[in-house]
């Protein structure tokens, strides 16, 4: 760096080298530019992280005894069947809503893209309005629809259809697409917007020219719309990768009076509410740093096979 | 023969905005027609409407004597080249190209030969597996001809198809497509702002204004006999002399000069004599006697502009100032800035305009 703006300086200038205070101004300056990023993350990045394995690391009762325990939180994590068990349901939880979210947004997005649509701004806004409503009012209005006894979607859709009524906490499934509908209620509409703006960025003339060739509108969706949407279709999916995982609030409120147990089998503990259980219900904040750790990794993970597989397809695109 | 294009008192108005005038139109078949006018004057429009691209409001459009009226751009033997190359960024240029066929339902096999001869046509043969983005602009501007081509459409729509090309590459661009549409004997309609291009690869010019059409005819038709000063301004220089008409062989200049001019106008109408720069010649004055057939006015060398090959000559006239463009030839016998003139020219070379 410090190489190309010399070569860039005229000649004279590099002959007759001025130390003067400007110089070292302009020398730190940068460093100081970049640094709020820096110490932000530091104190509310790196030091939780870390500070969370040393908690780890111990039998960490925040009002009692902190006995240093080594790796043992990680190794009693690693064979406990509620572990695995809250890692299967948050992986089924984040399947179930995002594949149906994305597709669904999707086709929001093309709808909400026709020419043909009156009152865009209005449609625009309202499939935007999930994202702002409280999480805690769409869980527990949500929750009340899947009620057993006298909830909407029993005595309206389950009864008419089966003759029954089901008890939406006690299955597991039915406990996963319960919480699921909740995700995606929250989310469809803001990944539809995202959609919908790379849409619009997509040149009208590769519209055109694909209709001149003879492709249906189905497939200029499937020839034009979504090999251009490509990129954006890896953010939403990486995007919600991530939120997925951690997947809290809609399932607590779902629990009930419950708590963070998710359903009395564990049915649909994800795996920060059994980090929130361990933690500040059982107050073993050793084992639920070691979950957070657990998380982290798991995370990260997600997030590197993210990465290469959007490296490999924008390889493949260029 | 049956027209390969017939346009009949077609107007197309979006809202307010009418971007094509009530225009006629017959492009014969095999035909290079080019479509001539500024910007906006609707020739993007005209050329959209035969695709299928959009539709007529009023009047009717026929293609090889079918009307197609609302008809979708697949069911039509026509296909478009765009200004902007509208590839598909993802594809390859194979796919590019023979994404039309696979449209078709033709077998993947057939498809990609036939694509392969296309691109062979445009002489890209090698850059199959390439995508769009790894290509130059002239090379994409044949991808999109190739793609269009492999179709055998019996109209070639080319929506300014050499406008972001450099002039080098464009002057050489020209010949190919002329030899290209000369080979396939598909009529090609071909849009574009540049006189020049149109003059030069066209069998008819059509030129637009206001999204009215002006004229259509042969190139020398168009640069000899425009049919109103718009045409004659536009197409190559000229110089429009005001006049009136005093009969049928004359007209009355500014200053009160009658010069013979042939025109059909009635007596009075305000008109211009286009007179092409090339086309008048410059004597002393008082040298010559008028010839017969032979028309001249006098003025005063006011400029001379070298040009190397040619020399243009600004002549004051008493009320304006006429371009007179001449060979090169020697200092010494120059006429120069101060010479008394005569400007004089067959009388047929030059034509009344409104
Ligand atoms: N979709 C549209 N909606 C409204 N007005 C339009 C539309 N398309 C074209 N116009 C108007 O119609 C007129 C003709 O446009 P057109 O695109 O045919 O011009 P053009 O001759 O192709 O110009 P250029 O040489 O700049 O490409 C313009 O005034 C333009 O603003
Ligand atoms: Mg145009």
């Amino acid at each position: 760096m410090t190489d190309t703006t010399l070569a860039a300086r005229p000649p004279d200038e590099l002959i007759i080298p001025k130390k003067s205070l400007w110089d070292r101004v302009r020398k730190t300056a940068p460093y100081a530019y970049v640094s709020p990023f820096f110490v932000i993350f530091s104190i509310f990045g790196a030091f939780p992280i870390l500070y969370t394995f040393w908690i780890a690391m111990h039998d960490w009762n925040p009002i009692g005894e902190k006995e240093f325990t080594g790796l043992e939180n990680f190794s009693n994590l690693i064979t406990d069947p509620r572990f695995w068990n809250a890692t299967k349901n948050t992986f089924s939880i984040w399947f179930i809503s995002t594949i149906p979210q994305l597709i669904l947004a999707l086709l929001l997005a093309t709808l909400l893209n026709r020419q043909l649509l009156k009152m865009k701004t209005g449609f625009r806004m309202i499939v935007l309005s999930p994202q702002v409503t409280s999480v805690l009012a769409v869980g527990i209005i949500f929750t009340q629809l899947y009620g057993r006894d006298y909830g909407l979607i029993n005595t309206f859709v389950v009864e008419p259809i089966t003759g029954d009524r089901i008890d939406y906490g006690v299955g597991t499934w039915s406990s996963h697409i319960a919480v699921s509908t909740m995700v995606m209620w929250r989310w469809t509409g803001y990944n539809s917007l995202i959609y919908l703006s790379a849409m619009q960025a997509i040149p009208r003339s590769l519209y055109e020219c694909a209709s001149i060739d003879g492709a249906s509108p189905f497939r200029q969706f499937v020839h034009v719309t979504i090999p251009q949407l490509r990129s954006t279709i890896i953010f939403t999916v990486i995007v919600s990768t991530i939120g997925g995982m951690q997947i809290f609030a809609e399932p607590l409120v779902f629990s009930g009076i419950g708590g963070a147990q998710g359903g009395n089998r564990r049915q649909f503990q994800t795996l920060t509410m059994f980090l929130y259980e361990q933690g500040f219900e059982r107050f073993k904040f050793g084992y639920a740093s070691a979950i957070a750790w657990a998380l982290f990794l798991l995370i990260v993970t997600f997030a590197m096979l993210n990465y290469l597989v959007t490296r490999r397809i924008s390889q493949d695109a260029s | 023969m049956t027209a390969a294009v017939e346009i009949s008192d077609v107007t197309k108005r979006f809202g307010d905005v009418v971007a094509v005038d009530n225009i006629d139109l017959t492009i014969a078949d095999g035909e290079f027609f080019a479509m001539l006018g500024p910007s906006g004057c609707g020739k993007t429009t005209t050329l959209r409407m035969i695709a299928g691209l959009d539709f007529p409001t009023e009047g009717s459009l026929k293609i090889f004597g079918d009307e197609v009226g609302t008809l979708p751009p697949n069911k039509r033997p026509v296909n478009t080249v765009f200004q902007n190359y509208a590839l598909f960024p993802h594809m390859s240029v194979l796919d590019n190209v023979s994404f039309g066929l696979r449209m078709q339902k033709v077998d993947k096999a057939t498809a990609a030969a036939r694509a392969k001869e296309s691109i062979e046509l445009v002489q890209l043969g090698g850059y199959e597996k390439r995508r769009p983005n790894q290509l130059s602009g002239g090379q994409q501007q044949r991808v999109a001809l190739a793609r269009a081509l492999v179709n055998e459409p019996k109209v070639l729509l080319l929506d300014e198809p050499l406008g972001a090309l450099d002039l080098k590459l464009r002057q050489e661009m020209q010949g190919e497509l002329k030899s290209l549409q000369r080979d396939l004997g598909v009529s090609f309609v071909f849009v574009t702002h540049d006189q020049e291009e149109a003059l030069t690869m066209s069998d008819r010019i059509a030129v637009m204004n206001e999204g009215k059409l002006l004229q259509v005819g042969s190139p020398e038709e168009i640069y000899e006999r425009p049919a109103n000063r718009f045409v004659a301004d536009f197409i190559g220089q000229t110089n429009l002399i005001e006049g009136t008409v005093a009969d049928e062989t004359t007209i009355v200049l500014t200053n009160g000069a009658r010069v013979a001019a042939p025109s059909d106008h009635a007596a009075g109408t305000a008109v211009a004599l286009s007179l092409r720069p090339e086309r008048a010649t410059l004597t002393p004055a008082g040298a010559v006697e008028a010839a017969d057939g032979r028309t001249s006015v006098d003025g005063v060398i006011a400029g001379v502009t070298y040009l190397g090959n040619a020399l243009v000559y600004d002549v004051a006239l008493d009320w304006m100032t006429i371009e007179v463009r001449e060979e090169n030839r020697p200092a010494g016998d120059r006429p120069s800035p101060g010479d008394r003139v005569a400007v004089s020219w067959t009388t047929s070379d030059a034509s009344v305009v409104v």
